[in-house]
């Protein structure tokens, strides 16, 4: 059925033009079919949460090229969070995890593909992107975020005159950014720069392949792994959630504590012997 | 099979920025992008001479009971409550001590920019304040579905209408039901319905007179109003082609967090301290050395 989908999407040819003074078409039969809801593809055997590199268990497992001072950050995560801390993993406070993380992705995804714009649209915390595919170049001044700033570039690889492959490249940063939710850091100075090759398995259209490489100073080394998405081929229509991540988050952090929240809503303790809140702010008998 | 495929054309009218369109592969059909308006750029709030402080749902009147919202008793009681909370310290709606999203109709006071990407069966409008929006406007002639995940957003359903026949799209009318709470109307806490049955109907076009200027006429049908409330708002498109995307992080902006079921501040130093006069301490019930 898909593939007489892709086949009747091939015979499709439209051409489109707006009555303007600059106008420019955009021919939909260049570009892949991208269409529906994208999830991350597990691997079978590896368990636990989604670590960074899919084909390794969280933590050291991942074998990360780490410069020693990033390895003993990620061991003092990984130490806080065996005593119930939460280490590097801010996004249980809802903070977004920002890129490269974002692209494992936690929630659905969805590709709107526009002549200036691929949107990544990913419920999660905080995680839509954008790739600007305008031919623009890095403007000369950005303002950091943890999304980062993405100019993309559509290739035609195998040159049937269809682009199948979009090349992003990734600056702008600012932190805190981890690869995943052992709190392995990216640096401290954001100065990561991401590319990304994301292009369908040639096997399995309904695949999608995330060759995304991170260029880092916690890094000794590019760091390169390749992220497989799946299509969701049973719904027609997805059913898109909305992720509220503030909607039941049973986590508060107080001067870079975290806390648990009980169902009635009080503070308890995270850690075993975790000393309270400093309630330095209110009178005695308050 | 997937019905919805990538297919678009490129506006660029001298300063005007572009349209993104796609089209329904399983209809088959071209998407004449010439049919449809102009929404692309970055849209914001329109600012309304005289008016100052926080945008009020209704931005042609002032905040708070100068909305003059048709509140039913028992929501216009819960509504002056929160405004005197307000009065005390107590923080806004949004983003407030939990970082809930804004939802429908909240969020369409674009509190943030916000871009409308117009595509043959679908406008996605996307904000980002507290949460990503995605807001998907289906315009594929679609029923309500059977079941649906009620949301903050709710579910939309629209159609373009071609109000003076010459041939071109000017509105967009939508409506939105299926809602999920709390939501409410602006950041003073003028409350909506507990029961979420909100219905809302918008009419989205460009002013005739000046394209860049976007309007958004709402009427909102709740059970917390006595009759359905109708506002206008209007936003204005930035002359800048390329625009940048602010991101917020609400977590980052929160100065309160919610703590057993009370809403408190933190000071420059992050330490918790009242939002009003008299406040008490968070329990520490469940920390045995702070009850040695």
């Amino acid at each position: 059925m898909r593939h007489q989908f892709l086949a009747g999407m091939a015979a499709l040819t439209a051409v489109l033009a707006i009555a303007t003074t600059s106008a420019q078409a955009f021919d939909e039969s260049k570009y892949p079919d991208w269409s529906g809801a994208w999830r991350r593809i597990t691997i079978p055997g590896v368990t636990g949460q989604p670590a960074y590199d899919p084909t390794k268990r969280l933590g050291k497992a991942q074998n990360a090229p780490l410069t020693p001072e990033a390895m003993a950050i990620l061991e003092a995560s990984i130490a806080d969070q065996a005593k119930g801390g939460q280490g590097n993993y801010k996004t249980y406070t809802c903070l977004a995890p920002g890129m490269p993380r974002a692209m494992t992705p936690y929630g659905m995804m969805e590709f709107v593909i526009t002549p200036d714009t691929t949107h990544v649209l990913i419920e999660h915390i905080h995680d839509a992107r954008r790739i600007f595919t305008d031919g623009r170049d890095w403007p000369a001044q950005m303002t950091p975020t943890l999304q980062g700033y993405s100019i993309g570039k559509w290739i035609d690889s195998d040159g049937d005159g269809r682009f199948d492959t979009l090349e992003v490249e990734t600056r702008g940063f600012r932190g805190p950014r981890t690869f995943d939710a052992s709190g392995m850091s990216l640096h401290s100075d954001n100065k990561s720069i991401i590319k990304e090759r994301i292009k369908p398995d040639p096997t399995n259209p309904d695949v999608l392949l995330n060759e995304i490489t991170t260029i880092d100073n916690s890094l000794t080394r590019p760091w390169t792994v390749t992220k497989k998405y799946g299509r969701d081929t049973k719904e027609t229509d997805p059913a898109w959630d909305e992720e509220n991540c503030a909607e039941g988050n049973g986590h508060v952090e107080i001067r870079g504590q975290g806390f648990f929240l009980s169902a009635e809503g009080d503070l308890m303790p995270a850690k075993k012997d975790q000393a309270p809140p400093d309630l330095r702010n209110f009178q005695a008998g308050n | 099979m997937y019905f919805r495929n990538v297919i678009g054309a490129v506006a660029q009218v001298a300063s005007v920025p572009v349209i993104a369109l796609l089209i329904s592969v399983s209809a088959a059909q071209a998407f004449d992008a010439s049919v449809y308006p102009n929404l692309g750029g970055q849209w914001s709030r329109a600012p309304v001479p005289g008016m100052t402080g926080e945008p009020p749902f209704d931005p042609s009147k002032p905040p708070g009971l100068g909305q003059q919202a048709p509140l039913k008793p028992e929501y216009q009681a819960r509504f002056e409550a929160s405004l005197k909370e307000r009065a005390a310290g107590v923080p806004g709606t949004w983003p407030g001590p939990s970082c809930m999203p804004p939802g429908m109709p909240a969020q369409m006071t674009a509190y943030e920019p916000m871009e409308l990407i117009v595509l043959p069966r679908l406008t996605l409008i996307r904000i980002d304040y507290i949460r990503d929006t995605k807001r998907r406007i289906f315009t594929d002639g679609r029923a309500w579905p059977a079941h649906a995940e009620p949301t903050h957003d709710g579910y939309s359903i629209g159609k373009w209408i071609d109000e003076d026949r010459d041939g071109k799209f000017d509105v967009l009318e939508i409506e939105t039901r299926n809602f999920k709470g709390p939501r409410a109307f602006d950041l003073n806490g003028m409350p909506m319905h507990d029961d979420n049955e909100t219905v809302i109907k918008e009419r989205i076009y460009l002013d005739k007179s000046n394209k860049d200027l976007l309007l958004n006429e709402m009427t909102v049908t709740d059970n917390a109003l006595t009759r359905p409330w109708t506002v206008k708002k209007s936003y204005v498109r930035s002359a800048n082609l390329r625009p940048e995307w602010p991101e917020y992080m609400c977590v980052e902006r929160m100065n309160a967090m919610k703590i057993g079921g009370e809403t408190y501040l933190l000071d420059k130093d992050g330490y918790v301290m009242p939002a009003k006069r008299g406040q008490k301490a968070p329990s520490l019930k469940y920390f045995p050395s702070a009850n040695k």
